[in-house]
C-alpha cells in the first residue's frame, strides 16, 4: 500500500545524504517519512487488508492490492451500489493514511 | 571539461578563441542539469564576457521526455515564435565534448522559486502575472504541426486526449507496484475522453516553478523537455493542478491567483473559448502524468542508482497526486462520486 522507498530505505538513504552534505531539508524531510511511518506501523496495512478481504475474501495484501487496481481498470466498480461505494471508500482511506505519513502539510493545505 | 568546452564554444560563434571563467551547478534541475557557464568570447557572434548556460543529460535517463536536440529545436523555434524563452545559442549533439550532449542558452535573471512566486515574493501582481503566463500560453499555442521546423517531434496524434491517455496507462503498466487510485483516475479519463481537437505546441509542463520570475513578473519560460503536439487545454489543467499550488491551494490557478481570472486572460490572448470540464480532465491527466514521472524519478535512484535524496522522496509524491485524483474525480471519503 506504501510507496516506496519505505521508511526504513529513506533512513539509510537520509544517513548518507547527510554524509555526503546535501540539503539538510531534504535529509529532515525524508527522517520526518520515516519516523511518521514508524509511529504508523502495521496498523495501516492491517486496516487496507481487512477493507480488501471484505471485497475479496483471504488473500495477501499484495496480491489482493494487485487484483483491486485490476479490477477498477477493467470497470468492475462502474456500476453504482455497496461495492462501488466500498472501493471508493478504500481508496480514499488509502490515499489519506500515504499522505499523512508522507506529506502531513499537502493534506492539512487541501483540507481533506 | 572546461578547455574542451571553450574550443567547442569558440568554433561554434566563430570566435578567435574563448574561456570558460566558471562551470556551476544550478538548483532545481529536477530531470537535467543546468550550468552557468561564465565565459569570455574574442571576436565571433558573443563577442565580450557572457553568462550562458549549458543544459545537459542527468547522470540517469527519465526514458521520457525530448532528447537535448530536440528541446533545442523546439526551445529555437518558440523563442523565434515571439515567446519568452531564453535563447538558445548552439547545439551539441554528440557525447564528444563533454561526454553528453547540450545545448547552451543565454542566461537570463530572475528565479524559477515556485514557493517564493506563490508566496508573492516573487512574479509582482498576481493578476498581471496570471495575464502574462497566460498570453506567452496563447503564443505558443498558435504554432502548428505544419511548422516545418519542429517535424522532429514527430506527426501530431488524431487525438491527443486518447493519445497521452494510452501513453500514461503504458507507462504505469512498467512500475512493480499495483495503483489502484492511478487506475481509478485512468478508468474515469477512459470514461469522460473529451473529443479531439486539432493538437497544437503545448509545452508539457508549464507551472509554477518552471517560468523565471523577477520583483516586476515573467521574465521567461523554463524546460521545453516535455513539449509536444498536444490539445491546448493540456497546459491550462497542468498550470491548475493543486501540486503545483505550493501551499497557496486556494489561487487555483498555479497558487497565483483565481481560476477564472487565468482561463478569461487566455481566452482573450488566444481567441478560444475555454471549456472548464475539458480542462479539468486534463488535469486529472496531468495528475496522473506527474504520478508517472515521479515514479519514474524514484527509479532513477532505485534503480539506477544515481545518488539523490531528492529522487528518492520523489518517490512518495504519487500521495499527492491520488489525492488530486481523487478530487478532480468527486470521490470524498463518505460521498459518491460524480
Amino acid at each position: 500500500m506504501r510507496d516506496r522507498p519505505d521508511g526504513p530505505t529513506l533512513a539509510v538513504l537520509a544517513q548518507a545524504a547527510a554524509a555526503r552534505g546535501e540539503d539538510g531539508a531534504l535529509v529532515a524531510r525524508a527522517l520526518a517519512i520515516a519516523e511518521r511511518e514508524a509511529a504508523a506501523g502495521e496498523k495501516p496495512l492491517q486496516s487496507c487488508h481487512a477493507a480488501l478481504v471484505g471485497l475479496y475474501g483471504d488473500g495477501a495484501l499484495a496480491a489482493l492490492l494487485r487484483r483491486f487496481a485490476d479490477d477498477i481498470a477493467a470497470g468492475r466498480f462502474d456500476a453504482p451500489g455497496p461495492a462501488r461505494e466500498a472501493a471508493l471508500r478504500l481508496l480514499w482511506a488509502m490515499t489519506r493514511q500515504k499522505l499523512s505519513e508522507a506529506n502531513p502539510e499537502y493534506l492539512a493545505a487541501a483540507g481533506s | 571539461m572546461r578547455a574542451a568546452l571553450a574550443t567547442f564554444l569558440a568554433e561554434a560563434t566563430g570566435a578567435r578563441s574563448a574561456a570558460v571563467k566558471e562551470l556551476r551547478l544550478l538548483p532545481n534541475g529536477a530531470v537535467q542539469e543546468n550550468w552557468l557557464v561564465a565565459s569570455a568570447f574574442e571576436g565571433g557572434t558573443l563577442d565580450g564576457e557572457q553568462r550562458l548556460v549549458l543544459r545537459t543529460n542527468a547522470a540517469t535517463a527519465l526514458g521520457i521526455g525530448l532528447g537535448r536536440t530536440e528541446e533545442f529545436a523546439v526551445q529555437r523555434a518558440v523563442y523565434r515564435a515571439g515567446v519568452a524563452a531564453a535563447e538558445p545559442l548552439v547545439l551539441c549533439a554528440s557525447a564528444a565534448v563533454i561526454g553528453r550532449p547540450f545545448y547552451v542558452m543565454r542566461w537570463l535573471p530572475g528565479e524559477a522559486a515556485g514557493a517564493r512566486i506563490a508566496a508573492g515574493e516573487l512574479g509582482g501582481d498576481r493578476d498581471r502575472l496570471l495575464a502574462r503566463l497566460a498570453a506567452e500560453l496563447a503564443r505558443l499555442h498558435a504554432i502548428r504541426p505544419t511548422f516545418a521546423a519542429l517535424s522532429c517531434l514527430g506527426a501530431p496524434p488524431a487525438d491527443p486526449a486518447r493519445h497521452r491517455l494510452d501513453q500514461q496507462e503504458r507507462l504505469l503498466a512498467e512500475d512493480a507496484d499495483p495503483h489502484p487510485v492511478a487506475a481509478w483516475g485512468i478508468r474515469w479519463l477512459r470514461c469522460h475522453l473529451p473529443r479531439a481537437v486539432p493538437p497544437v505546441l503545448c509545452h508539457g509542463d508549464f507551472r509554477t516553478g518552471n517560468f523565471l520570475a523577477d520583483a516586476e513578473g515573467l521574465v521567461a519560460v523554463l524546460d521545453w523537455e516535455f513539449a509536444a503536439w498536444s490539445d491546448p487545454a493540456e497546459d491550462l489543467g497542468w498550470f491548475c493542478l493543486g501540486c503545483w499550488r505550493f501551499g497557496a491551494d486556494a489561487q487555483e490557478a498555479g497558487g497565483i491567483g483565481r481560476r477564472d481570472v487565468f482561463y478569461r486572460a487566455y481566452a482573450q490572448a488566444s481567441g478560444r473559448s475555454v471549456d472548464p470540464e475539458r480542462v479539468r480532465w486534463w488535469e486529472v491527466m496531468a495528475a496522473l502524468r506527474w504520478l508517472v514521472l515521479a515514479l519514474r524519478q524514484r527509479d532513477r535512484c532505485l534503480i539506477g542508482g544515481e545518488p539523490s535524496l531528492d529522487l528518492a522522496l520523489t518517490g512518495r509524491r504519487p500521495s499527492e497526486c491520488e489525492l488530486e485524483i481523487l478530487k478532480l474525480t468527486g470521490v470524498r471519503g463518505d460521498a459518491r462520486p460524480s
